[in-house]
């Protein structure tokens, strides 16, 4: 199981924590921008790598969003979870990036990349066959393109609640829409994934 | 307790139940309908389904160089002169909302240009009465001309008879 923003800020302290972070970097305190760097990098690098689905450009984009963040420090002001505040940022650029219509050139490259690689724990203590990396590859080929074909806003809501575990509130705070919007779009985004993946289950 | 999948506003607790994340006693509470009713049973099969598929799909770890990267950038853009960071932070702009914006004004100016146009074209003519007043002496000077080229019209005829 992957693990999400939710598991690392869960409690308050934490998120007090992190704005109290983000107000020392206010301050000029780059140290206290190298943990939240540290500590946000993969969260935000991995939810973007799902919505543009390579890795090239999430790192750029993730690049992108820390770098908005160090330039916003001296405006900065604690409204919200600095999680909302960071994810709302990533994915305003991943949504940018897929309406610019830069994500056709970059599925070109989806193939080569070698992201695709059969994690090691799923052979226990044995190289994979040539025959499972097989099957492992057309099933995680299944789940890409069944999440790339799902709506923008589907997509980062469904997302954010599976991998980020995030709640219904934050996510709605990302996506600037209501609670009970975001509750739709992540219904209905499990809906046609439970339509499109169903046969996965069989296997 | 009544099936959450017959009020839209309760589906999300199927959801919630299935990634385990309801709290003890509304977990058993819905686990104990879940086990009556076969359609709530048949949702939360496909949704286990979609999870397990989803899990499968780990992202890439982030390249060792990613932080010295990203400071290199911040380095960069401290030592840029103050108008050089400017225009990188309008580069770098979300320009999308603009785009609108500065097309609204655009129709409201050529409106607005449309609107005043008669106002433009009369004004040079008042503004330059002499040019009306040369096109009146022409006018006028044309007209003689005719009137003498009919008389001279008129004249030739019976004059060139009396030669004859």
């Amino acid at each position: 199981m992957v693990q999400g923003v939710n598991t690392i800020t869960g409690t308050a302290a934490a998120l007090d924590g992190d704005v109290e972070l983000m107000l020392r970097v206010r301050e000029g305190d780059e140290e206290s921008f190298g943990v939240l760097l540290e500590k946000y990098r993969s969260p935000v690098i991995r939810f973007v790598y799902r919505m543009v689905q390579d890795q090239a450009i999430s790192e750029e984009l993730g690049q992108e969003v820390f770098l908005r963040v160090y330039r916003s420090r001296a405006s900065y002001e604690p409204t919200a979870k600095f999680t909302t505040w960071l994810f709302r940022i990533a994915t305003h650029l991943a949504l940018n990036w897929l309406r610019d219509g830069r994500s056709e050139r970059g599925h070109q490259r989806l193939d080569d990349e070698g992201d695709g690689e059969m994690p090691v724990r799923e052979v226990a203590d044995r190289r994979p066959s040539v025959e499972q990396r097989m099957v492992y590859q057309t099933r995680l080929q299944e789940v890409r393109d069944a999440i790339a074909l799902l709506p923008e806003k589907q997509r980062a809501a469904v997302l954010m609640h599976k991998y980020e575990e995030m709640e219904y509130a934050q996510i709605a705070q990302v996506l600037e829409c209501s609670e009970s919007a975001v509750k739709s779009l992540v219904f209905r985004a499990y809906e046609t994934l439970r339509a499109r993946l169903a046969h996965m289950t069989r296997v | 307790m009544n099936c959450p999948l017959k009020r839209v506003e309760t589906t999300d607790l199927l959801l919630e139940y299935s990634a385990r994340r309801l709290d003890a006693s509304r977990a058993a509470a819905l686990g104990r309908h879940v086990e009556a009713c076969a359609e709530c049973s048949a949702f939360l099969a496909g949704q286990r389904a979609v999870w397990d598929a989803l899990d499968e799909w780990e992202a890439p770890p982030v390249s060792m160089d990613f932080n010295r990267r990203l400071w290199q950038r911040i380095d960069r853009a401290a030592e840029l002169p103050w108008y050089r960071g400017l225009f990188e932070a309008l580069r770098t702009a979300n320009w999308k909302p603009v785009f609108p914006m500065a097309a609204a004004v655009l129709v409201i100016a050529g409106g607005f240009l449309l609107d005043h146009r008669g106002e433009r074209a009369v004004t040079p003519n008042a503004a330059t009465p002499g040019v009306s007043i040369i096109e009146a002496d022409q006018l006028d000077q044309t007209l003689d001309d005719i009137q003498l080229l009919r008389q001279l019209d008129s004249v030739a005829p019976s004059g060139s008879a009396k030669t004859m």
